[in-house]
C-alpha cells in the first residue's frame, strides 16, 4: 500500500504540474502573453508617451493604462525569461495570489471566493439529486431485469443520456418554472431555503443525465452480485427482497459508481458552466465565460487552474478511496 | 500476457472474429444478422442483430447529413436575413418552425445549423481518431518509455473538465470553424488514444504478428499492415458515439457563446440560447424548442445507431 501511495502522489504532482504547464503555455504561447493579460492595452506605446514623443488624445488615461500595463509586467513576470516565468508564476499560484482581473481591478483570488460557494452547493446537489434518483431506479431495474420496468428505463436512461445539458435545462426551465410555476425562474440568495430551493431545478438538470449513467453501472454490476452466493443464502433464509437488495446486493455492487464518480465530477463541472447560465446562478461558471467574453484571461485561466487542480485532486482521492475498496486495483 | 500457453483459445478468438467479419456482410444481404449457433449465449444472439431502431436512427442521420451538405441548394428561405412574416411568429405552412425574434426563418435556421454540428462533430471524431489512434497505437507497440509518456499525454489530457479545456483554447484563440473543430478535436484524442492503445496490446500479443515478425516484417509494416487493420474496428464501431460527444460539446460551446463567431455561422446551440431569454420561452417557446428537439433527437439517433454498432462488434463501453 504504501508503495502504491507514493507511486500515486509521485503521479499526482507531475499531472499537477503538466496541468499547470499547459495553462501557462496557453496564456504565453498563444498570442502575445501581455496582449492575453491587459487586452487592447498592450498596443500602446508607453515609452513614447513617457518621453512625450507620442501625443495621444487623453493623456492622463494614456498614462493611467501605462502604469496598468506596468503593473501586468510585474505581476506577470513578463520582463523574465520564460523558464524563470512559470517557476514564478506556479509559485504565486501556489501561494494562492490567482492574478488581478485588468477589467476591473479585483484580485481574481477575491472573486473566485465570492463566487465559489454557489457552484459547490450546485455540483453537491446535483450529485445528492443523481444518486438519490439512481440508486432506487437501479435496485429496482435489476430486482425484474429484462422485465417491463427494466426495459423501459433502459430506454429513459438512454434518452436522458442524449440530451445534452443546456437542452435540458432550457426545457426544464420552461416547464416547472414558467408553465407550471413550481419553481422560481430566477436565482434566489435572500434565505437559505429560498437558495436551496432555486437551485432544485439546476441540480436536477445537471443530475438526471448522471443519474442515467449510474444507474446503467448499478444495474449491470447489481445483476452479477445478485448471481453470488451470499444472495441465495439470504433468499433461503427468507429475507425480504428489498432487504436484500439494499442491504446485501447495493454495497458490493458500487465500484463502477465510485470509479466514475470522479470523471463525473469533471463532466459537473462542465455542466456547471451552462446550467449557471441558464438559472442565473452566480457562480463560478458564470464568472469565467463573462470573463472568456470580455477578453479577461486572469480570470479564465485563474478558474480553468483552480478547477483543472480540484478535479486532478479529486480523482486522486477517488482512487485511493477505491484500491481501499477494492485491493486488487492496487497491483495493476 | 500469459495468452501464449493457450494456443486453442486464441484459434477460437481469432475464428470469431472472421466469422464476424462474414456477418456484416451477410448482414447487407439480407438484413437477418448471424445464425444462432454463432453466438456462445442467447442473450449474444440477440445482440447481433442491428434492428429497426438502427436503420431508423440511420436514415435520420442520412437525412441530416444531407441536408447539411446541401443546405444552401434547398428551397429553404434565408436563415440570416428577416424572413416575409413579422418576428416572433407561431409555426405555420409557411414557415414551418415558426420565426425567431428578429423574423428569421427558425426552419431554416435549423437545418442550417446542422452544418456547424455535424462538420465539427465529424471533424472532431476524425482527428481524434487520427491522431489519438496514432498515438496510441505507437504507445501499445513500441511500450516502454513512449508508452509511458503517451499514457502521460492523456492522462493530462483526461484531467481537465472537457469543457474547460476548451474555453482555455477557445479564450485565446480566435473563434473560426477551424480553431472550434480542432479544440473539440483534441478532446477526443484521450478517449479515443486508450481504446486504441488497448486494444494494440490485445493484438501485438497474437501469432500473426509473431509471423510478421519471423518473417522479417519491419515495425512499419507490422503497424499498419497487421495491427492497424484490427485496431480500426473497435474505434470505428465507437465513431458514432464519440460524435455524438462531439456534437454535445460543439452545443455546449455555441450555448455560451464561445463557439463559431459571426452572424452567418448558425449553430443549434446558439439557436437554443437566443430563444431562451425567460421573454421568449414564455411568449414563443417553438424559436427555442425547435432546435432543442432536432438537436436532441440527432445525438439520440448518434448514441442509439452508435451503440447498436458497438454492441455488435463485441466492443467494451469507455467509462467517459
Amino acid at each position: 500500500m504504501a508503495r502504491y501511495l507514493v507511486k500515486r502522489l509521485v503521479l499526482l504532482v507531475a499531472v499537477l504540474f503538466a496541468v499547470t504547464f499547459l495553462g501557462f503555455s496557453a496564456m504565453n504561447f498563444l498570442g502575445d502573453p501581455l496582449f492575453n493579460v491587459v487586452g487592447v492595452m498592450a498596443e500602446l506605446d508607453c515609452e513614447g508617451i513617457e518621453a512625450g514623443t507620442v501625443e495621444d488624445t487623453s493623456m492622463d488615461r494614456a498614462r493611467s493604462d501605462c502604469e496598468t500595463v506596468a503593473e501586468a509586467r510585474a505581476e506577470y513576470h513578463l520582463d523574465r525569461s520564460v523558464p524563470v516565468r512559470y517557476v514564478l508564476w506556479v509559485s504565486d499560484l501556489a501561494t494562492g495570489d490567482l492574478g488581478t482581473s485588468f477589467q476591473n481591478d479585483q484580485p481574481v483570488s477575491q472573486i473566485v471566493r465570492e463566487k465559489l460557494p454557489e457552484t459547490l452547493i450546485l455540483l453537491v446537489m446535483a450529485q445528492i439529486v443523481s444518486l438519490g434518483v439512481a440508486i432506487p431506479w437501479g435496485v429496482i431495474a435489476a430486482y425484474r431485469a429484462n422485465r417491463a420496468f427494466d426495459r423501459g428505463s433502459t430506454v429513459a436512461s438512454f434518452g436522458l443520456l442524449s440530451v445534452p445539458n443546456f437542452a435540458l435545462g432550457v426545457v426544464l426551465l420552461y416547464l416547472f418554472a414558467l408553465r407550471w410555476q413550481i419553481f422560481p425562474s430566477a436565482y434566489e440568495s435572500e434565505t437559505t431555503l429560498g437558495l436551496l430551493f432555486s437551485m432544485i431545478l439546476p441540480a436536477v438538470t445537471l443530475g438526471l443525465p448522471l443519474a442515467a449513467s449510474y444507474q446503467r453501472l448499478l444495474r449491470t454490476d447489481l445483476i452479477t452480485t445478485l448471481q453470488e452466493d451470499f444472495v441465495h443464502m439470504a433468499r433461503a433464509k427468507g429475507l425480504p427482497a428489498m432487504r436484500i437488495m439494499f442491504r446485501h446486493a447495493l454495497r458490493p455492487s458500487m465500484f463502477s459508481v465510485v470509479t466514475v464518480f470522479g470523471v463525473s465530477t469533471g463532466a459537473l463541472i462542465g455542466g456547471s458552466l451552462v446550467v449557471e447560465q441558464i438559472f442565473g446562478i452566480p457562480g463560478i461558471g458564470r464568472e469565467i465565460v463573462t470573463a472568456v467574453i470580455r477578453d479577461d484571461f486572469p480570470v479564465v485561466l485563474a478558474i480553468v487552474m483552480l478547477v483543472a487542480c480540484t478535479f486532478v485532486v479529486i480523482n486522486f482521492l477517488v482512487d485511493l478511496f477505491y484500491s481501499w475498496l477494492d485491493p486488487r486495483v492496487r497491483t495493476r | 500476457m500469459s495468452a501464449r500457453g493457450r494456443p486453442s483459445r486464441r484459434g477460437r478468438a481469432s475464428r470469431q472474429r472472421l466469422l464476424q467479419r462474414f456477418r456484416i456482410v451477410r448482414l447487407m444481404r439480407s438484413r437477418r444478422g448471424p445464425e444462432p449457433g454463432g453466438g456462445s449465449e442467447e442473450a449474444e444472439v440477440v445482440r447481433r442483430r442491428l434492428g429497426f431502431g438502427f436503420w431508423l436512427a440511420v436514415i435520420w442521420l442520412l437525412a441530416m447529413a444531407f441536408v447539411s451538405l446541401f443546405a444552401p441548394m434547398l428551397p429553404l428561405a434565408d436563415p440570416t436575413e428577416v424572413a416575409f412574416g413579422g418576428p416572433r411568429e407561431s409555426p405555420s405552412l409557411d414557415a414551418w418552425f415558426g420565426t425567431d425574434a428578429l423574423g428569421r426563418d427558425v426552419f431554416a435556421r435549423t437545418m442550417h445549423g446542422a452544418r456547424i454540428s455535424l462538420a465539427v462533430g465529424g471533424f472532431a471524431i476524425v482527428f481524434g481518431m487520427v491522431v489519438g489512434g496514432g498515438m496510441g497505437i505507437l504507445a501499445g507497440y513500441y511500450r516502454g518509455r513512449l508508452d509511458q509518456g503517451v499514457g502521460f499525454v492523456f492522462f493530462v489530457l483526461l484531467s481537465f473538465p472537457a469543457l474547460v479545456l476548451a474555453i482555455l483554447i477557445t479564450a485565446t484563440l480566435e473563434r473560426s470553424l477551424l480553431v472550434v473543430s480542432l479544440t473539440i478535436g483534441i478532446l477526443s484524442i484521450a478517449p479515443v488514444g486508450l481504446l486504441a492503445r488497448a486494444s494494440t496490446l490485445v493484438y501485438a500479443e497474437r501469432e500473426f504478428v509473431a509471423a510478421a515478425r519471423v518473417l522479417g516484417a519491419r515495425h512499419g509494416r507490422i503497424i499498419v499492415r497487421e495491427l492497424l487493420p484490427n485496431v480500426v474496428i473497435p474505434m470505428g464501431a465507437l465513431t458514432l458515439l464519440g460524435m455524438a460527444v462531439a456534437v454535445v460539446a460543439e452545443g455546449s460551446l455555441a450555448f455560451l457563446g464561445l463557439s463559431v463567431a459571426g452572424d452567418d455561422a448558425i449553430s443549434w446551440g446558439k439557436m437554443i440560447v437566443d430563444g431562451a431569454g425567460l421573454r421568449d420561452l414564455q411568449n414563443s417557446t417553438h424559436v427555442a424548442m425547435f432546435p432543442v428537439a432536432v438537436m436532441f433527437l440527432t445525438v439520440l439517433a448518434l448514441n442509439f445507431a452508435g451503440d447498436r454498432i458497438r454492441q455488435y462488434f463485441d466492443v467494451k463501453e469507455l467509462p467517459f
